[in-house]
């Protein structure tokens, strides 16, 4: 038998293959190795879309961005403001202008060096790049150079979040030089505590940091190398961190038993809140919700501790309001406002003129139809019905905005007051889509705008007002979980999944 | 030869143009309010407003569609709504990742298939058993189950393979090899066992038919009638079934991706797909089409070069 053409070409694929599968079996070792001491390797849900500061984003989004970015003030992980780049900050008695002391001893990886007019560029550029979190700067009218090593921030009216966000993304100051070019988008440049190897950083793959020398402040610098490897699949990242490959990263209870079992450690914290969002209180679409007593009776409708432990694996506290325990609004004696009374929840409906029951429909959501459908059995037993509706899509900012659920089960963050009342609240909120309010309200509301170093203070009273309202069905505050190996530490970051960078440091 | 080429790859034009018609206009419909998905929840109607302006959201959808669809001639598929990357230069860094895996895959499938399904036909008795029970238990686990399997037992438990992909630039072949291994495996089980059943029942419908008896009656061995005269008769039912599961492939690689965190087209699909990216969207349809495109007309090829009467047709 005489070898044609095409018995060659078969011999030839099959010695290649042979040869692929012989590496694969003989050489076997894993690939990443053991990261050094020096070197840290995180698990992170995604990549960034921009490495513009003013593209920055909240939670574990702003993670990335501290690699290569100071901000003016640093937060640290109990939610005290301390100086970074601005070295001292105070308001005037009216509150409407923030007076920033800056340092004077810090240049940016470029060479620029870091002083007012630098401070002024990256306000003036966030307030106007259309970030996602462009509404930081919303009450900031302009910035003005006082001198090389101060600026006033004039506001339109009081923000007692804006210090906050100055620790955020409002805060990140990149090099002056960089900003707005389109070179900053794939490559930062910063103050930051390291500065990002572009050879070996792919998108939505990995971007890999080095250590900045000469980094103004050490103890904020505690790796000589720091890895961000993109996991965006839960399965992906479980497996990256039992086998070695990444030192920490954010789970869930289910695979957290798995990291559990492979001897990694939990550092957990709460920061969401799962439960209702009773939206329509005035009764526009749906008039039943606008008896306080059907809000009260939905909220005496559910085991919250049952649901808690069947549902989350206990991973969580239950509570009646939405604030969350550090922001300072929160009150002890809310806390179990609603127990669990059934008879109760009947006897408020009956008082309301429902006693043969009502109808309300929420949307269905994924990933949260397990607690829908225990949350719609336990309004059935008190004689409510809960129709699901269609799922939200990628478009439900607009739907819940254009007023099209009255009422909806989710999971909302739990930030500073006044950043939780511009989000549920206020009429401005887009959780308040029929812009519900009250005068006795409003003046809380406004006493918290107002009241300056009181605000978080203040925020308890609109706090009480809508848990004894009714304005949500709050079911729990909801554990992250974050776990890491024994060869890091890790310190949780209040009302962040995803810890600062500045939070972890080698083992001791 | 020239002129079936030429008449293939036009008729794959024309293919690439209706479907980015109709991806542009159902991606339209289901896209919603793009700059409120870009800017999140706290975006003003200001910002949207400018957001809209800023990705040409504010023209006619017509001309939004011609403007995509000249640029695309001229090799510009536009940049990423969310990320401002330019498509064809996350398709570049994406692509050899996911063909990497699916031609291994293919080859591999090709080869062992072939084996087994021959084996199968020509020994019957226990072998053809042993293969058809094991293309039943091989097609009903799925991909993905056989991928979290091979990472439990041989990545997190043995330590053989890295769980998750170490592949970056300048990463030396070995991380590629090892980084591929397992997901190339999961793909492979699945491929195996249908194409085997597919060349198994080619061969043994080609051993029975009358040419076969006519070469063993003039004294030709039964290695030569083999692998001379009835592989090339089956070779086409088994070029089919590679071709279709070449492009099914295509589908279940994006979990594998996933699940080996593998830089390639997958985790591009989804995210683009969820957050309704429709510059990236668009990118990853034009890349599927034109790989079904170019497959089919391959496997024709190699057809018409294995078997001279199909030429003609």
């Amino acid at each position: 038998m005489k070898l044609g053409p095409k018995a060659a070409i078969t011999a030839i694929t099959v010695s290649a293959a042979l040869a692929l599968t012989a590496c694969g079996g003989g050489t076997a070792k894993p690939g990443s190795g053991v990261p050094a001491a020096t070197a840290l390797t995180i698990g992170a849900l995604a990549d960034v879309r921009s490495w513009d500061p003013a593209q920055a984003h909240v939670g574990h989004t702003l993670q990335p961005y501290q690699a290569a970015y100071d901000s003016l003030i640093l937060r640290e992980p109990d939610g005290k403001l301390s100086p970074m780049l601005a070295t001292a900050w105070k308001y005037n008695a009216a509150n409407t202008v923030l007076t920033v002391d800056l340092r004077t001893d810090v240049t940016f990886s470029d060479g620029a060096k870091f002083d007012a007019e630098a401070a002024k560029s990256n306000l003036d550029h966030f307030k106007k790049a259309n970030g996602p979190q462009m509404a930081q700067l919303t009450s900031v009218a302009d910035v003005k150079v006082v001198d090389a090593d101060t600026i006033d921030l004039n506001l339109t009216t009081p923000d007692p979040s804006l210090e906050y966000y100055l620790s955020q993304a409002a805060g990140l100051m990149g090099s002056p030089k960089a900003l707005g070019t389109e070179a900053i988008k794939t490559e930062p440049v910063g103050s930051g505590p390291y500065v990002m190897e572009k050879a070996s950083s792919v998108k939505d793959s990995q971007s890999v940091f080095n250590a900045r020398k000469d980094y103004w402040n050490k103890d904020l610098q505690k790796y000589q190398k720091l890895t961000f490897k993109i996991l965006a699949d839960i399965t992906a990242r479980t497996n990256a961190l039992v086998s070695g490959q990444v030192d920490a990263a954010l789970l869930d209870p289910k695979t957290g038993k798995q990291a559990e079992g492979a001897k990694m450690i939990l550092a957990k914290n709460e920061v969401d809140w799962q439960g209702l969002l009773l939206m329509d209180r005035d009764g526009t679409k749906n008039p039943a919700l606008k008896d306080v007593r059907v809000r009260q009776a939905i909220n005496y409708a559910f085991d919250r501790k049952t649901i808690l432990d069947q549902v989350m694996l206990g991973q969580g506290t239950p509570t009646s309001q939405p604030f969350g325990k550090e922001s300072g609004a929160w009150d002890e004696k809310l806390e179990n406002k609603y127990p669990y009374d059934p008879a109760k929840a009947k006897a408020l409906l009956k008082e309301a003129g429902y006693a043969s029951g009502l109808t309300i429909e929420v949307p269905a959501i994924p990933n949260f139809e397990t607690q829908i459908s225990v949350v719609k059995q336990q309004l059935a037993d008190i004689g409510i019905t809960m129709n699901i509706g269609a799922a939200l899509t990628n478009t439900f900012t607009s739907d819940v905005a254009a007023q099209k659920f009255n009422t909806m089960y989710f999971s909302l963050f739990q930030g500073e007051p006044w950043v939780a009342i511009n989000q549920m609240i206020s009429t401005k909120a887009l959780y308040n889509p029929f812009k519900n309010t009250t005068p006795e309200l409003q003046a809380k509301i406004d006493a918290v705008q107002n009241g300056g170093t009181d605000a978080n203070k203040l925020a308890q009273e609109v706090n009480k007002y809508v848990v004894e309202q009714a304005w949500f069905a709050p079911l729990f505050r909801v554990n992250q979980m974050y776990y890491h190996n024994s060869k890091v530490d890790v310190k949780p970051q209040i009302q962040m999944a995803v810890p600062s960078i500045y939070n972890y440091s080698p083992a001791k | 030869m020239i002129r079936f080429i030429l008449k293939r790859l036009g008729s794959g034009l024309v293919v690439l143009f209706a479907v980015s018609a109709l991806t542009f206009f159902l991606l339209y419909i289901s896209s919603g309010s793009i700059a409120r998905n870009i800017l999140g929840d706290q975006a003003t109607p200001e910002q949207l407003a400018l957001k809209e302006a800023e990705l040409g959201l504010d023209q006619p959808i017509l001309a939004r569609y011609f403007r995509w669809l000249v640029n695309a001639f001229g090799g510009d598929l536009g940049a990423s709504w969310f990320t401002s990357e330019p498509v064809t230069s996350s398709l570049a860094t994406r692509i050899p990742v996911t063909m990497t895996m699916v031609f291994t895959a293919m080859i591999l499938i090709a080869i062992i298939a072939t084996l087994i399904g021959v084996a199968a036909a020509v020994k019957r008795g226990w072998v053809d058993r042993v293969v058809q029970i094991g293309a039943i238990i091989g097609d009903s686990v799925p991909g993905f189950v056989i991928g979290v399997l091979l990472v439990t037992i041989l990545a997190i438990q043995l330590g053989l393979f890295p769980a998750t992909s170490t592949i970056s630039p300048g990463s030396p072949p070995d991380a590629w090899v090892l980084s591929m291994t397992l997901p190339v495996i999961a793909l492979l089980i699945n491929g195996v066992t249908g194409g085997a059943q597919q060349i198994r029942s080619a061969v043994i419908k080609q051993l029975e038919r009358d040419y076969v008896r006519t070469l063993r009656s003039r004294g030709i061995g039964e290695r030569e009638i083999l692998f001379k005269h009835v592989l090339r008769s089956a070779a086409p039912a088994g070029l089919t079934v590679l071709s279709l599961q070449l492009i099914g492939m295509l589908g279940g690689v994006v979990i594998l991706e996933q699940i080996f965190a593998l830089p390639g087209m997958g985790p591009l699909a989804v995210t683009a797909t969820s957050q309704s990216d429709l510059p990236v969207v668009m990118g990853v349809v034009m890349y599927t089409v034109a790989v079904v495109i170019v497959v089919n007309l391959l496997v024709d090829l190699a057809n018409g070069w294995l078997n001279p009467k199909v030429r003609t047709s």
